[in-house]
């Protein structure tokens, strides 16, 4: 796409990364990437009803294969991708002591191999331009624990070390690598594993427990993410920023 | 227009963040001792008040007339601070209070005398500087990393206090930048020689540190507060 540079955002069909591609979507072409193919397409729809142009992609990040599919196809359709917001994550909870190993491999598969992934596919890219900004999912739970989310946890901080390795492998190419470290968002992800009376009593639950009295909305999050990709940071790179209501501050 | 307030306003990070304030069309109340970089500034919205941020009368009284200009104060950034290196058993009494009194004593007045219109507005940021120093020290800087280490706990505990407020508090550590405080204990060699230990291979520039104390101070970074934002070039990663 001419004129306007490109964006690639996995996890773009719901919550934080949909709310990313939106706001991105005002100055960016928009790679809208999702496992979820009718997901990403109504994503697309909105940023190109709104004005703007996208790319609805489908990708499982925690395949190999689909990841390098998706790599060609942008290669091939869209053009350099000079930024990118790897998004995709689920969340299953579950007692340590009994989670099973199937949902331990899904969990670090997606989360961490994904992101793994989507960055050994956009880097190459990046190198020869001498320029890029990549932003990964981390949480706030990289750095503060909760009890039930061990898996989730091990693969945040999983990401927040990868992202800080990165950041120091690619500073001499001039590509900033950070994370994003998000508290509790009104997302589907909160919904995930309650009912919706469970739902509504941990949005209230959380909101009372934070310092700032609510819970955050994923356009505060990409805020945060439109800041970390743009040249406001030029100078930051293998850092984590909370938007989190002050849940945890250090 | 609204009101930012700057101290330390007259050199440094806090000189090129007044000027980028003015061009983002803020009054700015500007505080420091000496008007240093801003000598030759002629802009209608400036207010430079020369003003030691261990003076709380001084500081109240150009939060009032900064409310009766504008009648808003949007937000705080507190810049001021002194760093002079010195090996830790000649560090005297003297030079321990100086630092601990402008540094951190002289952070906390300020938020003390803006945080009152804050909490009428009910709204209001204020970012406080702190230093990569703080957690990773430096040789000969006891004085000055103890200061900035306090101001990480000062930091918090504003937020803390003031979040149901509506009101949010946030720090920025820099790296090395290129300001008067390095010089003063540091030639130019020196001083850029530090490129070499920093992963995108320069040291900072006060204009590097503008972008994310602006991102900070506006409503972009609403849900953000408490944190600790480390510019530095990837020097450290925590």
């Amino acid at each position: 796409m001419a004129g306007i540079p490109n964006i690639l955002i996995t996890g773009a069909a719901g919550g934080i990364g949909r709310a990313s591609a939106l706001r991105m979507a005002k100055t960016h072409h928009v790679i809208v990437a999702d496992r979820d193919a009718d997901g990403a397409r109504a994503v697309s729809s909105e940023i190109v009803a709104a004005g703007g142009t996208a790319t609805a992609i489908q990708v499982d990040v925690s395949d190999g294969a689909s990841v390098r599919e998706m790599k060609a196809q942008i290669a091939a359709d869209i053009g350099p991708v000079l930024s990118a917001f790897f998004a995709a994550g689920i969340f299953i909870r579950g007692v340590t002591g009994e989670i099973p190993e199937a949902d331990w491999d899904r969990m670090i598969d997606i989360h961490v191999k994904g992101t793994f992934l989507c960055c050994q596919a956009v880097l190459p890219a990046m190198m020869p331009a001498n320029k890029g900004a990549i932003v990964t999912m981390s949480s706030d739970f990289a750095v503060m624990a909760v009890p039930g989310a061990a898996a989730y946890m091990a693969a945040k901080s999983a990401i927040y070390s990868l992202t800080k390795s990165l950041a120091l492998e690619f500073a001499p190419h001039n590509i900033r690598v950070n994370a994003l470290g998000p508290g509790p968002i009104d997302t589907p992800i909160l919904k995930s594993g309650r009912t919706e009376a469970e739902y509504e009593k941990a949005r209230e639950t959380l909101a009372d427990s934070l310092p700032i009295g609510r819970l955050g909305q994923p356009e505060e999050v990409a805020a945060v993410l439109d800041f970390m990709l743009s040249d406001r940071s030029a100078y930051m790179t293998g850092q984590i920023i909370h938007p989190n209501g002050g849940q945890l501050m250090w | 227009m609204e009101t930012m307030i700057v101290t330390g306003a007259g050199s440094g990070i806090g000189a090129a963040l007044t000027r980028r304030l003015l061009a983002e069309n803020y009054h700015v109340s500007a505080w420091d001792t000496d008007r240093g970089d801003l000598a030759g500034a002629n802009d209608q919205n400036l207010d430079f008040c020369e003003i030691d941020v261990r003076d709380a009368g001084a500081m109240s009284a150009a939060v009032s007339r900064a409310v009766e200009k504008t009648g808003k104060i949007a937000g705080l950034a507190t810049c001021a601070a002194i760093f002079h290196t010195k090996p830790f058993l000649e560090v005297t009494e003297d030079d321990w209070d100086a630092h601990l009194s402008i540094n951190l004593k002289g952070t906390m007045m300020s938020c003390q005398a803006v945080l009152p219109r804050m909490l009428e507005q009910k709204s209001g940021s204020i970012l406080l500087f702190s230093s990569s120093i703080a957690r990773r020290g430096a040789p000969e800087s006891a004085a000055y990393a103890a200061t900035k280490g306090g101001v990480l706990g000062l930091g918090r505990a504003i937020a803390l206090d003031h979040a149901r407020a509506g009101i949010r508090a946030n720090i920025l550590s820099p790296g090395i930048t290129d300001t008067p405080q390095p010089r003063g204990n540091m030639n130019e060699d020196d001083l850029y020689g530090w490129a070499d230990n920093i992963p995108l291979g320069r040291i900072g520039m006060p204009e590097d540190m503008v972008g994310t104390a602006l991102f900070l101070l506006s409503d972009e970074a609403s849900f953000v507060t408490g944190q600790d934002i480390r510019v530095n070039g990837g020097a450290s990663l925590f």
